[in-house]
């Protein structure tokens, strides 16, 4: 089976990769593909919340994917499926529903940022849209509750 | 992808044809839509007031030094594909901090201008459609919505992006046709093309001509913003040497084309004197529909077109202080994300906040009778520094040439060049000599950066920029 695993550069994408190998057995896998979208028309068309390191000088939205795509690839690290890293550019869900759809996944994994009124009032978010149209199963990681803050 | 940093024995897998999605049509409808809408609706009473009749003049010989300066861009884009630009470009060509911090204040300060002109522009027509509510309500509001349509991510789809740039040309193709049928009727008198007036303000016909451009250059702006995809462009050593210079030579032959429209069937002082002065040549009743309808259908089209490129202004500015916050520039809070959005939504808010100023205090000045109108005023502010900042960039690609070239660049005519150069530092220094007052606001502009700066100089923390930001909660 092919996994999709998609990251937006946010930490909950991080979150859900790991919840993946929490549970999922590597043996049925055969491949996991991590995606990044880059949207060309967004103010900010990549932003990479995951990696440590420094922002490149020249502003690359595209090394921003990258060095995400890395920070997530990292998380499958010996698992056992191989692991594929693939940057793609356009709208968000569509291109994540198009890599599903390419590479003949049997699972889409996703990370659902939020939890407050953002993402219930405003439509079309990109978890959302994923759920609705996926070719295939889709995994929406959710955050855990939140918590008192540690200090 | 030379400079990439995925380690060579761990590459990203090639899906070549997938990763770029900008394509060169693409790009040229999304230079020719953010230029078509950044003026000719706003400005061309003040173009008209100025030249006379001939104003179609300062159009053409507006418009040509943009593309000059295009090419510029152009060629430098195809050397260094990333959406920083013009900042980017003086940074190789001087690498000088403070020269670098003060082009990139500029650039902003240049946006933030132009989109309250555009914004003053769109009140102007709303009132043709409903003269209800104030104006500075009615561009508060506007800023406003664009600023939420920009968080919620609806900006960023490519189909409605084209979709408005065919609005927009639609509504110069009725000023154009307006004018044919005219000429076609019998009506036209082409004496009126070459009538500069004399009797203004400015004594010489060369002056007035000087002024008439340096009124509508702002109608030439906006082909900067094109570098914003320079890395989703596929093949960008041919798509951005077409669509900059091409987009330009379209948007130059529409311009003079409406222009010469207008000042035929409409006489230059109702121009002159109107808000909306594009609307006139619709409401001079030539075309067999009814007035009202057309004029309606065209203030709607005048609306969309100015939207279209003040989407491209707002999307621009938080985008800067990203940039300049990853590089501990400006406080660290403009690199904040939102977490579901993925938006940068405080440089987002803060962005409208300071062009929802710029328009309560424009309109104050205006009100106490601070002399030119508000959209002029901050049109003239826009093109003061976009002119310093283009001559610049012109500079910096002769300066730049012999480094980093390889086959595929594209490469400008050097004399050109120079001539561009010529160009916008003779438009900017009359600009400057004409309105010294728009200096005041240049500086309280660039002094917002200058804020921004001292933040993050005496309060910030070192490093927070390149730093991953704080989990929140994740």
């Amino acid at each position: 089976m092919h996994v999709i695993v998609a990251t937006d550069g946010s930490r909950q994408s991080l979150a859900a990769a790991k919840h993946l190998t929490s549970f999922a057995d590597p043996a049925k896998i055969t491949d996991v593909s991590v995606v990044a979208v880059i949207r060309p028309l967004a103010s900010v068309a990549f932003a990479d919340d995951l990696s440590e390191g420094t922002w490149p000088a020249a502003g690359s939205f595209r090394e921003a994917a990258e060095s995400a795509v890395e920070t997530i690839a990292a998380v499958f690290d010996g698992w056992g499926p191989t692991v594929h890293k693939r940057i793609r550019s356009g709208s968000a869900a569509n291109e994540i529903i198009k890599a599903a759809q390419q590479y003949d996944a049997g699972l889409v994994v996703v990370a659902a940022g939020g939890r407050g009124l953002s993402d219930s009032v405003l439509v079309g978010s990109t978890a959302q849209r994923v759920q609705h149209y996926a070719p295939c199963p889709v995994l929406v990681v959710r955050p855990k509750p939140r918590k008192p803050r540690k200090a | 992808m030379a400079d990439s940093t995925t380690t060579a024995t761990n590459p990203v897998d090639d899906d070549s044809e997938l990763k770029r999605s900008i394509t060169g049509r693409l790009l040229f409808f999304y230079t020719l839509g953010d230029v078509l809408g950044s003026g000719i609706y706003v400005l061309i009473g003040l173009v008209a007031a100025a030249v006379g009749g001939a104003f179609w003049i300062a159009f053409a010989l507006g418009v040509t030094v943009a593309a000059i300066t295009g090419a510029a861009y152009a060629e430098l884009v195809t050397k260094y594909p990333r959406a920083a630009g013009a900042s980017l470009y003086v940074n190789q060509a001087f690498g000088s901090r403070p020269l670098t911090f003060l082009i990139t204040v500029s650039f902003l300060a240049a946006s933030m201008a132009a989109s309250g002109s555009l914004a003053t522009g769109f009140a102007s027509y709303f009132a043709e459609l409903w003269s209800g509510p104030p104006a500075l309500l009615v561009s508060l509001v506007f800023v406003a919505l664009l600023v939420v349509v920009n968080y919620i991510g609806i900006t960023e789809s490519v189909v409605i992006n084209m979709v408005m740039t065919f609005v927009e040309a639609a509504g110069l193709v009725i000023v154009m046709v307006i004018g044919i049928v005219f000429i076609v009727q019998g009506n036209a008198d082409f004496g009126v093309l070459t009538q500069i007036d004399t009797g203004g303000d400015y004594s010489s016909p060369a002056l007035a001509v000087l002024a008439g451009i340096s009124f509508s250059f702002f109608a030439m702006t906006g082909f900067e913003n094109t570098v914003n995809v320079a890395e989703e462009t596929i093949e960008p050593y041919k798509a951005f040497p077409r669509s900059l210079v091409g987009g330009m030579l379209v948007a130059g032959l529409v311009y003079v084309l409406v222009s010469m429209a207008a000042a035929l069937t409409v006489p230059t002082d109702t121009l002159a004197e109107s808000d909306a002065a594009l609307l006139e040549v619709v409401k001079a009743g030539i075309l067999p529909f009814s007035t009202d309808l057309m004029a309606t259908i065209f203030s709607i089209i005048a609306l969309v077109a100015i939207t279209n490129t003040t989407l491209v202004t707002i999307v621009t500015q938080p985008r800067i202080l990203y940039g300049m916050a990853r590089e501990d520039v400006v406080p660290g809070i403009f690199a904040k994300i939102h977490p579901v959005r993925r938006s940068p939504w405080v440089g987002l808010l803060f962005s409208g906040v300071v062009v929802g100023l710029l328009l309560v205090i424009g309109t104050l000045v205006t009100e106490a009778g601070g002399g030119i109108d508000l959209v002029g005023r901050l049109a003239t502010v826009t093109v003061v520094l976009l002119l310093a900042i283009y001559a610049l960039v012109i500079v910096s690609c002769l300066k730049l040439r012999g480094q980093d070239e390889h086959e595929e660049i594209f490469r400008a005519n050097t004399p050109l060049l120079v001539l561009g150069l010529v160009g916008n530092l003779a438009i900017l220094g009359f600009t400057v000599y004409d309105d010294p007052h728009s200096l005041i606001w240049c500086a309280g502009l660039l002094g917002v950066g200058l804020v921004l700066f001292l933040a993050e100089h005496f309060f910030g923390s070192r490093g927070t920029g390149a730093r991953t930001p704080d989990l929140e909660g994740a």
